[in-house]
């Protein structure tokens, strides 16, 4: 965890320091009241205090069993979780192309032939099923007004 | 006399058969929620918020808690068959009511923490009306300095009492602060932290966070690999346990609901918390403490009782001061935004049908329960041989649409999938989300009420001490801190004195 904890830090000051030279943008103080860079500069102080002091505290303290305890799994389960959030994010991308539906039966159907290894068949099926029943719910039913694609659904 | 009136009110209300439909709703999803691994009630309540949008809030929230209490009972089910706790608040029946399935006493185990979780949520029920309606007339008196300052130390409460690690925990609600300030200001409408991006003008959503950092991080971690389970085979027969056993654990179930719920009215403390202090206690009181961890009944009961009635005492911050007490109150309370209520002590008195139909759902909620779950125990423990490879693509399909529902646009989803990746990366350093999304609500909230107290103060800062309340609230943050970090400095120096020896 003291790795973790480093990172941590080293990211909260970027944090804080990018919101401190933000905060100055705006007036620090209104007339009687605290200005609109009043709460961004406070926050970045803050957060700037604590992550040093978790920094500070790394290279300090003694060690503790959870220091020795890994911060990520192992490259095959960390491929998993990337590949996942790669499909999410193409299922977002390709979205208003293919309409609602279609994307959503293509992204189930692939995590479950890509990821979980399950038969083409079955995975399109699934698919599908998952699509066809949140479209039913949520567009038949609950009008939401997903975008349509190129097939007009 | 006031109280059970309104109670009576608010039973007309959520007796009508829809509201009656949306509980038994709620409390199947909830069960099957509490029974699966891989999702906590928080992510599930943050995954169906968005679908609710268009209900009315009465049903809505019906569901939602009745949601919640259904997580409360079924993830006993998981602990006794599987060993696997649903729900990190069922560990400690994990413990026990595993080694009591090993010994043949599965039902038995099944059936005393239903009874319990079902007498700890009608009695939390009537405690959180009593409580929450007292409580909510006395702060009506608050004005801006003093909600300024019960913000404040609501924060606090909820990192010194709930946060393992302080530090994170602070960080975590900074940075949630720092993200309920983009967007337009209050003073002088300026766009702050927006670049340009007309989506951010409103602020970040609650409910995008919410779904990145809980929904799809939480998938995102149990999809890392799968566990196949394997649950014991419980028949309906055997989930009866005798009156003995009942008359046994009364006193255990007592104990239980009443620390649960008298723990879970501090903001911070969830059930967790209740349900892990209640084994304490039971292993304190008991004649034979050496026992624990071979199948003690009562601490099943006990621990169970805990974490429903916990349900209810977190319920009170929220419904009377406007405070989210834990992860699953501040989605149910950015519910309530998101319905264009606004939380707090006025609640009871604009929208007295609402927050009483609500609160006595619970016990309809309770009562569905229990029928529910005791003779369906055995279906629900078969839906545990369900593949997960199944569920996660079809959670994650539902956190599309939700986050899509938000504001009908595709920013929205791409910024819930950069809070999944925060999220999972906070999950594996051990920095709690919770204080982050807890900031995200209240940071403005804090943010106005300061503008407008040092408004009506000419700018004078003395506002905060001169009033009454508002300094008996900072008081009690300055009497913590020093607690706190007195704790803190003493246990550093022994780990120098350690060192040096």
């Amino acid at each position: 965890m003291r790795k973790a904890d480093r990172i941590f830090g080293v990211i909260g000051l970027g944090i804080a320091l990018w919101s401190f030279l933000e905060s100055r943008k705006f007036h620090y103080m209104a007339q009687f009241t605290p200005g609109p860079g009043f709460f961004p500069f406070w926050v970045a102080v803050t957060l700037g205090l604590l992550s040093a002091y978790l920094l500070f505290n790394t290279f300090k303290r003694k060690p503790s069993a959870t220091d020795h305890k890994k911060i990520l799994p192992e490259a095959h389960m960390l491929l998993r979780v990337a590949a996942i959030l790669g499909l999410l994010a193409l299922a977002t991308g390709l979205m208003k192309l293919l309409g609602f539906p279609l994307t959503l039966a293509l992204f189930t159907a692939a995590v479950l032939s890509f990821l979980e290894r399950y038969s083409l068949v079955k995975s399109i099926a699934y698919g599908i099923a998952y699509a066809a029943v949140t479209w039913f719910i949520f567009e038949y039913m609950m009008t939401m007004g997903f975008p349509k694609g190129f097939l007009g659904i | 006399m006031e109280v059970l009136v309104n109670l009576a009110s608010g039973f007309v209300t959520c007796l009508s058969p829809y509201n009656i439909l949306m509980a038994a709703l709620g409390a199947f999803l909830g069960t099957m929620v509490g029974i699966l691994p891989g999702l906590g009630p928080s992510a599930t309540m943050a995954i169906i918020l968005p679908i609710t949008f268009g209900m009315d809030p009465t049903p809505a929230m019906i569901m939602l808690t009745s949601l919640y209490l259904g997580a409360m009972y079924g993830g006993s089910t998981t602990s006794i068959l599987v060993n696997v706790p649903g729900e990190a608040s069922s560990v400690c029946t994990a413990i026990e009511g595993y080694q009591l399935a090993r010994q043949g006493k599965a039902g038995t185990a099944l059936g005393l923490s239903a009874i319990g979780s079902f007498f700890a949520g009608i009695f939390g029920m009537f405690a959180l009306a009593f409580t929450a309606s007292t409580l909510a007339e006395f702060s009506l008196k608050f004005g801006p300095a003093e909600v300024f300052c019960l913000v404040l130390m609501g924060m606090f409460t909820i990192i010194y009492v709930g946060g393992k690690d302080i530090t994170k925990s602070l960080m975590s609600m900074v940075i949630g602060l720092g993200l309920g300030t983009v967007g337009t200001d209050m003073v002088e409408g300026q766009a702050r932290f927006t670049y340009g991006v007309s989506e951010l003008l409103d602020g970040i959503d609650f409910v995008i966070l919410v779904m990145g950092t809980f929904g799809i991080a939480e998938v995102l971690e149990s999809a890392e690999e799968f566990m196949k389970v394997e649950p014991m085979r419980v028949k309906f027969r055997e989930l009866m346990p005798s009156l003995t056993e009942v008359w046994q654990c009364r006193w255990a179930t007592l104990r239980g609901t009443l620390v649960g719920f008298c723990i879970c009215c501090i903001p911070g403390s969830g059930p967790t918390i209740a349900s892990f202090l209640s084994y304490g206690l039971e292993q304190t009181v008991s004649k034979h403490p050496e026992k624990f961890g071979t199948g003690v009944i009562e601490s099943v009961a006990a621990t169970e009782s805990a974490n429903n009635a916990a349900v209810c005492g977190a319920m009170v911050p929220m419904f009377s001061l406007g405070i989210p007490g834990s992860g699953a109150t501040a989605v149910l309370l950015g519910g309530l935004i998101l319905y264009g209520l606004k939380p707090g002590p006025l609640l009871f008195v604009e929208h007295p049908d609402f927050v009483w139909g609500v609160i006595a759902s619970m016990f309809i909620g309770n009562v569905i329960l229990i029928v529910m779950n005791l003779p369906m125990v055995p279906l629900f423990a078969s839906l545990l041989r369900i593949s997960y490879s199944l569920v996660y693509p079809a959670i994650l399909v539902v956190c599309i649409v939700g986050a899509y529902a938000v504001a009908s646009g595709l920013f929205e989803v791409g910024m819930m999938l950069v809070f999944a990746v925060i999220g999972y990366f906070m999950k594996k350093g051990d920095v709690p989300a919770a204080p982050m999304l807890m900031a995200l609500i209240m940071g403005p909230m804090m943010e106005k009420n300061l503008y407008q107290a040092l408004n009506l103060a000419h700018g004078d800062l003395s506002i905060f001490i001169r009033r009454p309340i508002a300094a008996t609230l900072l008081g009690v943050i300055v009497v913590m801190s020093v607690v706190v970090m007195s704790k803190r400095v003493r246990k550093a120096r022994g780990t120098v004195q350690e060192v040096e020896q």
